[in-house]
C-alpha cells in the first residue's frame, strides 16, 4: 500500500470501484476534512485493486482498515490478496443492519479478522429534558486548551481503543477550540467530561466519562443534563454504545435514548490480541 | 406514488425536509441515512441507483433527489 497522495486520489479510487458497480459495498464513508487531515498527516494508505480499493489509517499503535469493492465476491477475492492483512495490526467496523453485514462479515472472516466487539447505536428525539433532582451545574464549564491531555488519558483510561475510535490529541485540542468539550473540574482536576458533535439538528455523543476518583457523586448526570439542555434546537440525538454494556445503556435510556437498529462490528486481524 | 418528502418523513420522522436545502448541512441525513434511503428509493420506484450516483450531492434537497431519479428513469 502506498501513502495517499491527495484526497483527490481517494475519491478517485472510490469511483472507479463504484463505476458500474452491481452492488458496491464499502464501510469507508469519510467526512472531507478528516480525510484532509489523514492525508496531510501521512496517515492514510491505498491501494487500488480495480474492483476493490483498501485503506488504511494509522491510529496509535494499528491501523483502521477500510475497503470499497464492486461487491462482497470482489471484496473477498482482492482482499486475499492483500500483503498488508498478515502483516499490520488491524480493526475495522462495519455498520449497518445484522442482515446487510453478514455476508460482509463472512468476507473479512475469511481474510483472518475476528470479531472483536458489537457496538449499537441509540437514539433520542428532541424535546424537553426532565427536570434535575438535586443536582448543581455551576460547575459545568467548556474544556481549555490545556486540558488536551488530561482529556486524553481520561479517555484512554475510561474506553477501549481499538473499539471505541478515541480521538488524538490534535482532535481533542480541536474539539475544545469548537466547544465540543464539556467539563466539570474538582479542585483544579478534571473530573468528567462529555464530548459531542453537532451538524444541524443533530447531535452524537461521542465520549462521556468520569474519572474513577469522582465517580458517584452525579457529575456524569450533571454533564449530561447541560448537554441535552444546550441543544434545545437539536432534533434528534445519537451515540453508540458496546452492546453489552447493560450499565451504559440503562443510563442512555433514562436520558431517553433507545436503539435504533444499527450496529457496528468491529473485527480485528490476528495480530491484535485477545 | 409516494412523495420524496414521505419516504424521508418514514426514515427521519423528526425532520420537516421540506424546509431544508441541504439535508447534510443541517443534520437531517448522514451517510448511513443514505445508505437507507437508496435501498428504499430503489425498492419504491423498482430501479437500481448506480454506485457512482450515491453521493452526497444528489442527496442534498428534495429536488436534487428528485433529478436522481428522473436520470434513473423514473417519470416523476
Amino acid at each position: 500500500m502506498i501513502p495517499a497522495p491527495a484526497i483527490g486520489g481517494v475519491f478517485d479510487a472510490i469511483q472507479q470501484v463504484k463505476a458500474g458497480a452491481p452492488a458496491f459495498c464499502t464501510n469507508f464513508f469519510p467526512v472531507q476534512r478528516k480525510l484532509l487531515e489523514w492525508v496531510e498527516h501521512g496517515e492514510l494508505l491505498v491501494e487500488n485493486r480495480g474492483d476493490a480499493a483498501f485503506f488504511l489509517r494509522q491510529d496509535r499503535d494499528f491501523w483502521h482498515f477500510y475497503f470499497c469493492a464492486r461487491d462482497v465476491a470482489a471484496l473477498r477475492r482482492e482482499i486475499t490478496a492483500l500483503a498488508d492483512i498478515k502483516a499490520r495490526r488491524l480493526t475495522t467496523d462495519l455498520v449497518g443492519s445484522e442482515d446487510a453485514l453478514r455476508d460482509i462479515i463472512g468476507a473479512l472472516t475469511l481474510a483472518g479478522f475476528r470479531p472483536y466487539a458489537r457496538l449499537q447505536r441509540m437514539t433520542r428525539a428532541g424535546g424537553p429534558t426532565a427536570p434535575s433532582a438535586s443536582t448543581d451545574d455551576a460547575a459545568v464549564t467548556w474544556a481549555e486548551q490545556g486540558d488536551g491531555p488530561a482529556v486524553l488519558a481520561l479517555l484512554e483510561a475510561g474506553f477501549d481503543h481499538i473499539a471505541d475510535q478515541l480521538p488524538l490529541l490534535r482532535e481533542i485540542e480541536a474539539a475544545i477550540t469548537a466547544r465540543q468539550i464539556l467539563a466539570v473540574k474538582i479542585d483544579g482536576t478534571l473530573a468528567a467530561v462529555l464530548f459531542f458533535e453537532t451538524q444541524g439538528f443533530t447531535s452524537s455523543v461521542r465520549y462521556w466519562a468520569v474519572a474513577a476518583p469522582f465517580r458517584s457523586r452525579r457529575l456524569g448526570a450533571v454533564l449530561m443534563r447541560r448537554y441535552l439542555e444546550s441543544h434545545s434546537t437539536v432534533r434528534r440525538f445519537t451515540l453508540w454504545v458496546v452492546a453489552d454494556n447493560r450499565n451504559a445503556i440503562e443510563k442512555y435510556r433514562h436520558y431517553g435514548y433507545e436503539p435504533d437498529g444499527l450496529v457496528d462490528h468491529v473485527l480485528v486481524n490476528e495480530l491484535i490480541a485477545e | 406514488m409516494k412523495p420524496i418528502a414521505h419516504i424521508l418523513k418514514e426514515i427521519r420522522p423528526e425532520f420537516d425536509f421540506t424546509a431544508s436545502n441541504d439535508f447534510m448541512a443541517d443534520g437531517m441525513l448522514d451517510s448511513f441515512d443514505m445508505v437507507t434511503l437508496v435501498a428504499t428509493l430503489d425498492k419504491t420506484f423498482g430501479i437500481s441507483i448506480p454506485g457512482t450516483e450515491i453521493v452526497p450531492e444528489n442527496f442534498q434537497n428534495i429536488g436534487t433527489i428528485e433529478a436522481l431519479l428522473r436520470k434513473c428513469g423514473v417519470k416523476l
